[in-house]
């Protein structure tokens, strides 16, 4: 199998050099796209319309349903300009884009304490995009004074993917992996705990080692930040085998619905976005078939269509490269409407990873 | 007082605070005033228990078929024969009871079967009173006992929430004292953890409503499950009302899961006070209906439960 994964790669041309390169924009490439591709990003893009035009769509919701109608809402314009409904990048392209411009100021070697303050000096100057429910929880808190980590702790969506997602960006721009699970750690620690800490220092070292060595499998890192006698830990392993047999992402799509809560409201907790993006970017990476599959595919089990998708998407972007996506994607995909972080509107993600610090 | 008067008053208090939460659940206090005014009793003619009476009497069972010996494992195949199989849902539950069933369905055993995304929640809270009243007077027992049923359907925070409330129950039906029946339940959980941190904001406030729910409240989360919130609430209406049964209209004026923090807080009054301190127009409390659970507590009432659960403690 893995000469097979080795084979592919070479047939694409990558140099050790090149990879690294272009590992690191796959890696954020791979987020953007993915969180375009899921349902949600519609629905996150039209906080840019009037407020009227989101109360209609949740009261056409109601209609739906006592005129007992199949035709369910969608996100809409009516009289306004509709341009921020077109297919792109929502809240998790966002944060990841956030988070690369407060590492960006941060320089080389951040500490624990420069990390928790780039989020405490964001509260408190109103500038924190707006985020999960454990990203909201804890802005309320550092409000009020509660400092990291009880602000991930007591937190009833700690077990959220939201730092998984940020630490996409952490582990595109740190060299070291080590390093990158650290830092992911104490940006995650703001928001999150648990499984959630878990999730973002498993991502961020799998996104650096893989960048550095793309001929690993993200399974192996992954794995070995994630205890069996977790939530997530158990999850992630019981989604790789579920997918042992499945000759392409569209084909494990079903096996993967096991994996999917279908007790609680929300669909972003990190056991189960994480394990469905790992098992597909696997799946992905085993079949050397093109990654964008790995993408589509996750956006195909709706509940998780928020964040899987873009998890997924930068797992295998860090080891086939940007280059490795299809151009129609790309072009749409890494220019930020500012949905989350208006500050961002506009921002290309490829750009915000220039200067990063394994460019230093 | 006899350990048998307050059995009775904890699990009757429960089932009172229970009832008289329900109408109140998931509504803000603001709102709870402006239908009903300041909460003194019942707000309406309806008196019977809810899921959290029927869950403390399934827990009841188990310990009177175990006692001491109780496992985790006779807990989760007790959940197996009695609710994994029930068709049709499971009126009144939380998330919490619905993802430990799939988790068993799943074939997954204690602890994993209570990791699951409301591993925090008050489910064991609402349940935990009857391991305080079987081990009366021993709180780290009591606070095991609430772990080993809690292994199956919770994990961290919410066994803590459970542990808690059993550790001061257990305190509680000894005499110990309103402070010291919350300083039992602060010992037996970590120093670090949300809900000792509730447990601490509880008697810095005071139990004074707003304050307690201002600091206890996540006001970015739909939902009003939390457990180290529920304890927090709960704690702060028995310390609030020194022990009395006002500690129950105390816990339902606060609203958010009021059927559950109002259950403790009868339970923990309860064990305080026992059970001829119960207003006699509230202790006409029917026996268990079974809406939730089924046969298997139907017509169960906890005042036989607890004494039963005291002689079988002896």
């Amino acid at each position: 199998m893995t000469d097979d994964h080795r084979s592919v790669l070479q047939s694409e041309g990558h140099g050790a050099r090149s990879a690294g390169r272009n590992g690191r924009d796959g890696a954020l490439l791979g987020l953007a796209i993915g969180d375009a591709a899921g349902w949600p990003a519609r629905q996150h893009r039209s906080q840019l319309l009037p407020s009227w035009t989101r109360r209609l769509r949740r009261e056409l919701d109601t209609f739906a349903e006592t005129q007992s109608v199949t035709s369910l809402p969608v996100a809409f314009a009516l009289n306004q300009d509709p341009g921020p409904l077109r297919f792109g990048p929502s809240d998790d392209a966002e944060w990841a884009a956030w988070t690369l411009t407060w590492l960006r100021a941060a320089g080389p070697g951040p500490t624990r304490d420069d990390v928790h303050a780039a989020w405490i000096d964001a509260v408190a100057a109103g500038r924190l995009p707006r985020g999960r429910i454990s990203v909201a929880t804890a802005a309320d808190a550092l409000r009020r004074g509660a400092r990291p980590p009880r602000t991930g702790y007591e937190n009833p969506h700690h077990f959220d993917d939201a730092a998984a997602v940020r630490a996409v960006a952490i582990g595109a721009w740190f060299p070291s992996p080590d390093e990158a699970a650290e830092v992911a750690q104490w940006d995650a620690e703001v928001t999150n705990a648990g499984d959630g800490v878990l999730a973002a220092r498993a991502v961020a070292r799998t996104i650096a080692r893989t960048i550095a060595t793309p001929t690993d499998l993200p399974r192996d890192a992954l794995l070995a930040e994630l205890p069996e006698a977790t939530l997530i830990g158990r999850n992630v392993r019981r989604a790789l085998t579920a997918v042992d047999g499945a000759g392409s992402p569209a084909e494990a799509v079903p096996l993967l619905d096991e994996m999917v809560d279908r007790v609680y409201s929300y669909g972003t907790a990190a056991a189960q976005t994480v394990a469905v993006a790992a098992a597909l970017a696997e799946v992905s990476i085993r079949c050397g078939g093109p990654p964008i599959e790995a993408v589509t595919a996750a956006a195909c089990l709706p509940s998780l269509a928020d964040s899987a998708p873009g998890l997924a998407g930068a797992l295998v972007g860090a080891v086939r490269g940007a280059g490795a996506f299809p151009e129609s994607w790309t072009g749409r995909c890494r220019v930020l409407a500012g949905c989350c972080a208006p500050e961002l509107a506009g921002a290309d993600v490829m750009e915000l990873m220039k200067g990063h610090v394994g460019e230093h | 007082m006899s350990l048998s008067e307050r059995a009775r008053g904890c699990l009757v208090g429960l089932a009172v605070g229970d009832a008289m939460g329900a109408p109140a659940e998931n509504m803000t206090a603001e709102a709870i005033m402006e239908r009903w005014g300041p909460v003194t009793g019942f707000l309406t003619d309806a008196r019977s228990g809810t899921d959290d009476t029927e869950y403390a009497a399934f827990s009841a069972l188990l310990l009177l078929r175990h006692g001491s010996a109780l496992t985790s494992d006779h807990v989760a195949d007790a959940w197996i024969e009695h609710l994994a199989g029930r068709a049709g849902g499971f009126p009144g539950a939380g998330f919490s009871e619905l993802g430990t069933v799939e988790n068993l369905r799943a074939g997954l055993r204690p602890p994993a079967s209570g990791e699951h995304l409301h591993s925090w929640s008050d489910g064991l809270a609402m349940r935990a009173a009857v391991h305080g009243v079987f081990a009366a007077g021993d709180p780290a027992e009591a606070a095991r006992l609430a772990a080993v049923d809690g292994a199956v359907s919770h994990a961290g925070e919410g066994v803590y929430a459970g542990q808690a409330v059993a550790a001061a129950v257990a305190a509680a039906m000894s005499g110990a004292g309103v402070e010291r029946a919350v300083e039992a339940g602060l010992a037996v959980v970590p120093d670090s953890s949300w809900t000792a941190s509730a447990l601490r904001t509880a008697v810095a406030t005071g139990g004074e409503v707003s304050s307690l729910l201002d600091a206890l409240v996540a006001h970015r989360y739909p939902w009003t499950d939390l457990g180290p919130e529920a304890a927090g609430l709960a704690f702060g209406a028995f310390v609030a009302e020194k022990g009395s049964f006002s500690a129950v209209p105390r816990a339902v004026s606060m609203g958010r899961d009021a059927d559950t923090t109002a259950a403790i807080a009868g339970a923990l009054a309860g064990a305080h006070c026992g059970f001829t301190a119960i207003p006699p127009e509230w202790a006409d409390i029917g026996p268990v209906t079974g809406r939730c659970l089924g046969e298997v507590v139907a017509g169960l009432h906890l005042a036989d439960l607890a004494a039963q659960l005291v002689e079988r403690a002896s």
